[in-house]
C-alpha cells in the first residue's frame, strides 16, 4: 500500500485556505495545541481537582470552561475522525511498511520498534512545550496565525524552519561525508 | 449551528486534507525539513496564500473572528527553536500526529502522548517561563503586518503579501528528490 499524497499540495493547500477562512467566518482560526493541554487539565482535574486548580496556567486555559473539554477539543478529535476516514476510503488505512516504523527512519536507525518510539515520544514532549511556549503550533501559529499577518506568528515560522532543517540534517547526515549540498 | 458540532466538522475537514496531501506522512515531513521534497512546505504556503486573502477579504467586511497571537520575541523565538527539535525527531507536527494515528501509526501514537506530558511540564514551568519571556505583561500586543506597515485595511498587505507565498511555492521552491535518503 502507498502512502503517498492523493492529492496535490496545489489542492490540499488551496483546500485548507478555503477551510481556513471558512473557520474564521463561522467559527474561528484553526488551531491544535492548546487541547493537549485542555486534556492535560481535564484528566488533572478528575485525579486531583484541588492540584488542577492551584496550577496557574491548567486555571486559565482549561478552568474556564469547567474542567470540561470544548468545541476546539472536538475539532482536534475530527481531525482524527476526518484523517482516518480519508486514509480508509483511499486504501491507505495501515500501511504495512510505515504503520510500525517509518521505513525511511528504519534506513538509517534500524528496526528497533522501542528506539523508534522513543525519540517519538522524545519529539512530542519538544513539540508541545514549544507550542505552548509560543501559544501555538503550525496550525494555530504558522498557518493560522501567518494567515493574518501575525508578527510573532512570522517569528515563529522562521524559527521551527531554521531549527527543523539544522536538527534533520544532523538526524540524516552521512558519517564522515559532507552533507550540506 | 452547535459550536461542538461545527467544531467537529471543521476538523474532520481538516483532517482529510492533510491526510489526502501527505502531511502526516513521516517521508514527506523530513523530506521538507532536509530540503529535498518540498511538498509539505508548499502545501503550507499555499494554504497561507489562500488563507491571508481569505481572512483579510472577511476582515475587510468585518466579519472575521480574528485571533492574532501576542508578540514576546524571545520567548517566541526559543520556542520555535524547540518545536523545531520536536519537528525534526518526530516526523509530525502536534496536529499530523493525530491524523497519524488516525492513519494506524503506531509512533504517532507515541507523538501524542509525549505532546500530553510536555504540555503538562509546560504548565507546572509557566510561572518561570512567564518571568523569563515578559508573556502575560505582552498579551495585548497583538502586531501584525498591517499595524507595523501602519495600514489601516490589512487587505492591502494581504495581496501583495500572499502573491510572495505564490512566487514561492509555485515558482522558487524546487524539489530534489535524487537526494532523498531512501
Amino acid at each position: 500500500m502507498s502512502q503517498e499524497p492523493v492529492i496535490s499540495w496545489k489542492t490540499a493547500g488551496i483546500l485548507l485556505g478555503l477551510l481556513l477562512t471558512f473557520a474564521t467566518y463561522a467559527y474561528k482560526p484553526l488551531g491544535v495545541s492548546s487541547q493537549y493541554v485542555v486534556t492535560d487539565g481535564v484528566i488533572a482535574h478528575k485525579i486531583a481537582p484541588e492540584k488542577a486548580e492551584q496550577n496557574e496556567y491548567l486555571a486559565a486555559k482549561v478552568g474556564k470552561n469547567d474542567w470540561q473539554i470544548g468545541s476546539g477539543w472536538m475539532l482536534v478529535f475530527g481531525m482524527f475522525l476526518g484523517g482516518g476516514i480519508a486514509a480508509f476510503a483511499t486504501r491507505r488505512f495501515h500501511p504495512k511498511d510505515e504503520s510500525e516504523i517509518p521505513s525511511m527512519w528504519a534506513s538509517k536507525f534500524g528496526n528497533s520498534k522501542g528506539k523508534r518510539w522513543f525519540y517519538a515520544f522524545l519529539g512530542g514532549v519538544f513539540l508541545l512545550f514549544g507550542a505552548r511556549l509560543a501559544g501555538g503550533c503550525t496550525s494555530g501559529h504558522m498557518i493560522s496565525g501567518i494567515s493574518q499577518l501575525a508578527i510573532s506568528s512570522l517569528i515563529f515560522g522562521v524559527a521551527i524552519f531554521a531549527s527543523g532543517i539544522f536538527t534533520a540534517k544532523m538526524l540524516y547526515r552521512s558519517k564522515g561525508v559532507n552533507n550540506n549540498g | 449551528m452547535d459550536k461542538m458540532l461545527l467544531g467537529l466538522l471543521i476538523g474532520a475537514g481538516f483532517g482529510a486534507i492533510l491526510q489526502l496531501g501527505g502531511a502526516s506522512n513521516y517521508k514527506k515531513i523530513l523530506g521538507s525539513l532536509l530540503l529535498k521534497d518540498l511538498t509539505v512546505i508548499k502545501l503550507i504556503l499555499t494554504a497561507i496564500a489562500v488563507g491571508t486573502i481569505g481572512i483579510y477579504l472577511l476582515d475587510f467586511f468585518g466579519i472575521a473572528n480574528m485571533d492574532i497571537k501576542p508578540t514576546y520575541t524571545s520567548g517566541i523565538i526559543v520556542a520555535g527553536l524547540i518545536f523545531g527539535v520536536g519537528f525534526a525527531l518526530a516526523g509530525y507536527c502536534p496536529g499530523t500526529c493525530i491524523v497519524g494515528a488516525s492513519e494506524g501509526k503506531t509512533d504517532a501514537v507515541f507523538v501524542i502522548l509525549g505532546g500530553l506530558l510536555g504540555a503538562a511540564i509546560y504548565a507546572v514551568v509557566f510561572p518561570l517561563m512567564n518571568k523569563t519571556f515578559n508573556i502575560t505583561a505582552n498579551a495585548s500586543n497583538e502586531i501584525t503586518l498591517a499595524t507595523v506597515f501602519n495600514v489601516e485595511n490589512g487587505i492591502w498587505v494581504a495581496i501583495p503579501f500572499s502573491l510572495i507565498m505564490i512566487f514561492l511555492s509555485f515558482k522558487l521552491l524546487k524539489d530534489r528528490y535524487g537526494e532523498m535518503p531512501s
